[in-house]
């Protein structure tokens, strides 16, 4: 899209003046968009005239060069043998200092483009600097370029639209505005994608910029002041802007401090602040509502206690557990699952991330795993029962993610209750443990390690204990040559515990 | 009633809630097209009430009739205050005649429990849904998500939201049974782990539906109950790890009309929520962790910011040479946000970082000179012992009670 004298329109339309020509003969260069002023430095980077040399005028604006035009008269002159030289190549100007020379152009400054046109022939002598607040010309050139910016976000935030009755015809909606900077083109921008095929106008003191739902056209001033539509809609919001206030919690210098002085006078809200203030300094702040509001009359809801409170699934006893502090930071306890009298039960360590949420052991990566390993081995998930040492989440924030963190022999050893009660209940033939807290667990010993059983089932219990590595163990070694032998040593455990659980020995 | 009364009402019962943010959601432009409605991704502050706050979003409940009995909350079945409730045809021409009015970025909707959370869901779901299908609305929408509803409706909610939350309310299992006798926090976890199961599901698959792609945020109620701000921050960093959120909204718990006696009379310092932002900020962008801004239980410090306690509680890390140091520490050294860091790291690329250059940035000297080195400068008092720097840097103004007359009492 493009709007009627937006900037780098320009050249299409005015007569393009010759920038060298006249620094030569001492006459200020007339800039009127940003469009005319690149065309402009590029002629003089390429002839290579200093800044001093050069003087500009922005005759559009009512803020000009008043400075330049005064003195235009006193022309500095051009270092001699100037034009002798061979010229420059052309300046090639990254696009972030494109983008910023461009918002700085809106700074209403006397001295604007003169200065824009120092930053180019500083970037072009190899200034790097320029890029950094900590450069004089860079502190200005970001103070400009912020400065604008915060105009623009000014804009789009304080432009207050009336609506005009439907019988007015188009536009639709009328704001008025006084920005500081010329900031109206890309804002009109703005508007228009968010109004849709809807039709606006806003005026400022400066100019026009009129949205007819497709196309954006500019005009110079049509208005001189406030809109004066009239619109009842504003009502609605000087309500909504009262009510959503807390005099309890008045601090008017905060406000003060967001919105600029000058935005105030034509801000609807404006008219109500004073009064909303009183209100909040003379008492309202001891309940934080708005005083109509309590002033009416109000009701109390009849239902009886009992019957409030949303029917949930009775919680579980796992989900109450309160044996060991894990449950304090999981979101839930997550319970074996699997067939009812299985054979074969694998026993994890705990559940990780993905399981805490999903409330099933085995769904995450290492889940992934391990299904692949059963498939491998010929076990059928179906017919096992899955479940994990320790039933909450144990973890330690790292930035926003939680780290897995091995649990503790007492948290284990206050969780097998549960696993006993599952012992008891699927009464399996064969327990693989997967990974030493899972071994610790059967056990009841801190102390044992694993690789005095890898590979060697023995009987506990009158059951037959198969240990091999945890999933995730083959998930976290660096080398792929070692992961593939843990992957297989646990698709070893698997087939293992299947022949025992067809009654071969081992 | 009229709309204008039920506004009057519906918004006065939603100023407790503090999330206003409308920023997150994917660019979005009605340009050429029908509807109306855009989104920039950083979202627009349109006004700002003599509390401080800003105003961004339409924020309304659908109606303050409710069932539960939370204790801190204004609108609980007990309380007396007046009862309203907007139609959904209500709620969706309010939303769109303010944003033509360029008043707000959107809508931020909530609810008392009607009838059940089901229903209560179906109905917020039914505005978002009349929204963006009927008047193709692109600008913002935040729906507060009812916990204990179907997780289909949640789902839903997601489809038209940029933005679900899920409140905890408060810090601590125990305080939500005391003081919010319907909620719990067991199912709270719950549906903030299905909105985060289903945004990761998003992000694995770009091609599934949308959902809710500003993410999710809750908020927590501070002074109601005697949490410390050791509790709380921990609280909301489990939160951050195990649900993702965007924010965790502190809100101070405000006076309310009939306050009951399970609640206290006075609100918490002001001052306070404010730490707690600073704090959370520090949790977010910085790489802090609670353990390091608040080791031992207990609040954080009034008279300074947490960054400055932090550095003076950890002095054999400074004073920092910023021709040296490690870019993420740093934005450790007080008075360095991290636009700046980020801004010294720049420049000693290119040259010696110079103490004049710290002055440019615009960085609060007072604050940073007893912890920095630069090419030209060595604090003369790195030996002060941290109390004395602590005297001599304390916040200037200290902020007047809120409630005077209340405090008194
Ligand atoms: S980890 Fe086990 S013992 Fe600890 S609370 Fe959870 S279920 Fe209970």
């Amino acid at each position: 899209m493009s709007i009627d004298g937006e900037p780098g329109d320009a050249d299409d339309t005015a007569a393009p003046v010759d920038a060298v020509a006249l620094a030569l003969a001492g006459h200020p260069i007339p800039v009127a968009t940003f469009g005319d002023f690149r065309t402009a430095a590029r002629d003089l980077i390429v002839r290579r005239v200093p800044p001093e040399s050069v003087q500009w005028s922005g005759s559009e604006t009512p803020h000009g060069d008043l400075l330049s035009a005064a003195t235009s008269g006193l022309a500095p002159s051009l270092p001699p043998g100037l034009l002798a030289q061979p010229p420059a190549p052309p300046p090639r100007i990254p696009r972030s200092l494109m983008e910023m020379l461009q918002s700085a152009a809106c700074y209403r400054a006397p001295d604007r483009w003169a200065f824009l046109y120092k930053i180019v022939w500083r970037w072009q002598q190899g200034q790097q600097e320029i890029l950094s607040m900590a450069d004089e010309d860079g502190a200005r050139l970001q103070h400009m370029v912020k400065a604008v910016r915060h105009e623009e976000h000014d804009m789009h935030a304080y432009l207050r639209f009336r609506e005009r009755p439907p019988e007015a015809g188009d536009p639709r909606f009328v704001a008025w505005f006084e920005p500081a900077h010329d900031v109206l083109p890309q804002v009109a921008q703005h508007f228009a994608r968010r109004m849709g095929k809807t039709s606006w106008m806003i005026g400022t003191p400066e100019a026009t910029v009129l949205w007819d739902g497709h196309t954006l056209h500019s005009t110079g001033p049509l208005m001189r002041s406030a809109a004066d539509v009239e619109d009842s809609g504003e009502a609605l919001w000087l309500t909504y802007y009262r009510s959503i206030f807390n005099p309890a919690r008045l601090n008017a210098d905060i406000m003060h401090g967001h919105i600029r002085t000058r935005f105030w006078k034509n801000l609807p809200e404006a008219a109500v602040v004073p009064h909303m203030v009183s209100q909040a300094a003379a008492g309202a702040r001891k309940v934080g509502q708005l005083d109509t509001v309590g002033k009416r009359g109000g009701t109390t809801i009849p239902i009886a206690a009992e019957k409030a409170a949303p029917e949930r699934q009775q919680p579980s006893s796992l989900d109450d557990c309160r044996r060991c502090d894990l449950w304090q930071n999981a979101t839930q306890a997550v319970a074996g699952q699997g067939a009812r009298h299985a054979k074969i039960m694998l026993l994890g360590e705990q559940p990780g991330d993905q399981e805490d949420l999903a409330g099933k052991p085995f769904v995450g990566p290492a889940g992934a795993l391990l299904d692949k390993a059963m498939i491998d081995a010929g076990m059928d998930r179906r017919k096992v029962y899955i479940t994990n040492a320790v039933k909450h989440f144990k973890w330690e924030p790292r930035g926003k993610r939680r780290l897995h963190k091995t649990p503790a022999q007492k948290e284990v050893m206050a969780c097998h209750y549960w696993l006993e009660t599952e012992l008891e209940t699927i009464a399996p033939d064969i327990v693989v443990a997967l990974g030493s807290t899972a071994l610790k667990s059967i056990l009841q010993s801190g102390s044992v390690t694993m690789k005095d059983y890898m590979g060697q089932p023995f009987q506990h219990d009158g059951r037959w204990v198969v240990v091999t590595y945890h999933p995730s163990y083959a998930l976290r070694v660096p080398s792929a040559e070692a992961r593939h032998e843990a992957v297989a040593a646990i698709v070893a455990a698997l087939k293992l515990a299947q022949r025992l659980a067809d009654g071969e020995q081992p | 009633m009229e709309l204008i009364d039920k506004l009057e009402i519906l918004a006065d019962a939603a100023k407790y809630d503090a999330s206003c943010a409308s920023s997150g959601a994917p660019k979005r432009s009605s340009e050429g097209k029908d509807g109306i409605g855009a989104t920039n991704g950083m979202g627009i502050c349109h006004s700002y009430t003599p509390d401080g706050r800003c105003v961004s979003l339409l924020k309304i409940l659908l109606t303050n009739f409710c069932i539960y009995d939370c204790q801190y909350c204004v609108n609980r079945r007990t309380s007396n205050v007046p009862r309203a409730r907007f139609t959904v045809e209500e709620v969706v021409k309010l939303t769109v005649d303010f944003y033509l009015r360029n008043y707000i970025d959107g809508l931020f909707l909530s609810s008392g429990i009607i009838q059940s959370a089901d229903y209560t869901m179906e109905q917020l779901v039914a505005i978002a849904r009349e929204l963006r299908e009927v008047h193709q609305f692109r600008g913002y929408i935040h729906l507060k998500t009812i916990p204990d509803a179907d997780p289909a409706l949640i789902d839903a909610a997601g489809r038209y939201a940029d933005r679900l939350s899920v409140n905890i309310e408060l810090p601590t299992q125990d305080s939500v049974q005391r003081l919010a006798p319907e909620k719990n926090v067991h199912t709270i976890k719950l549906a903030m782990g299905n909105i985060r199961l289903k945004l990761d599901e998003k992000e694995a698959e770009p091609k599934a539906p949308k959902f809710a792609p500003a993410g999710q945020s809750t908020q927590m109620i501070v002074g109601a109950d005697a949490s410390d701000d050791q509790r709380i921050l921990t609280t909301a960093e489990t939160l951050y790890g195990s649900y993702k959120l965007k924010r965790v909204y502190y809100s101070a718990f405000s006076p309310i009309p009939q306050s009951p006696k399970s609640v206290p009379l006075a609100p918490p310092p002001m001052l306070r929520e404010h730490r707690l932002y600073q704090a959370d900020f520090l949790l977010r962008g910085y790489g802090f962790q609670v353990n390091e801004l608040l080791p031992q239980s207990g609040n954080l410090a009034l008279d300074i910011d947490p960054k400055l306690a932090w550095a003076l509680a950890n002095r054999e890390h400074f004073p920092m040479d910023l021709n040296r140091a490690e870019p993420a520490m740093i934005t450790r050294i007080p008075g360095i946000g991290l636009r700046n860091a980020k801004r010294i790291v720049e420049l000693r690329r290119m040259r010696q970082v110079r103490y004049a250059d710290l002055a440019r940035l615009k960085c609060s000297m007072k604050k940073i000179a007893p912890f920095i080195v630069t090419a030209d400068y060595r604090p003369p008092r790195d030996t002060t012992p941290s109390e004395a720097l602590r005297r001599s840097m304390a916040d200037v103004q200290q902020q007047m009670p809120l409630w005077p007359e209340l405090q008194a009492a």
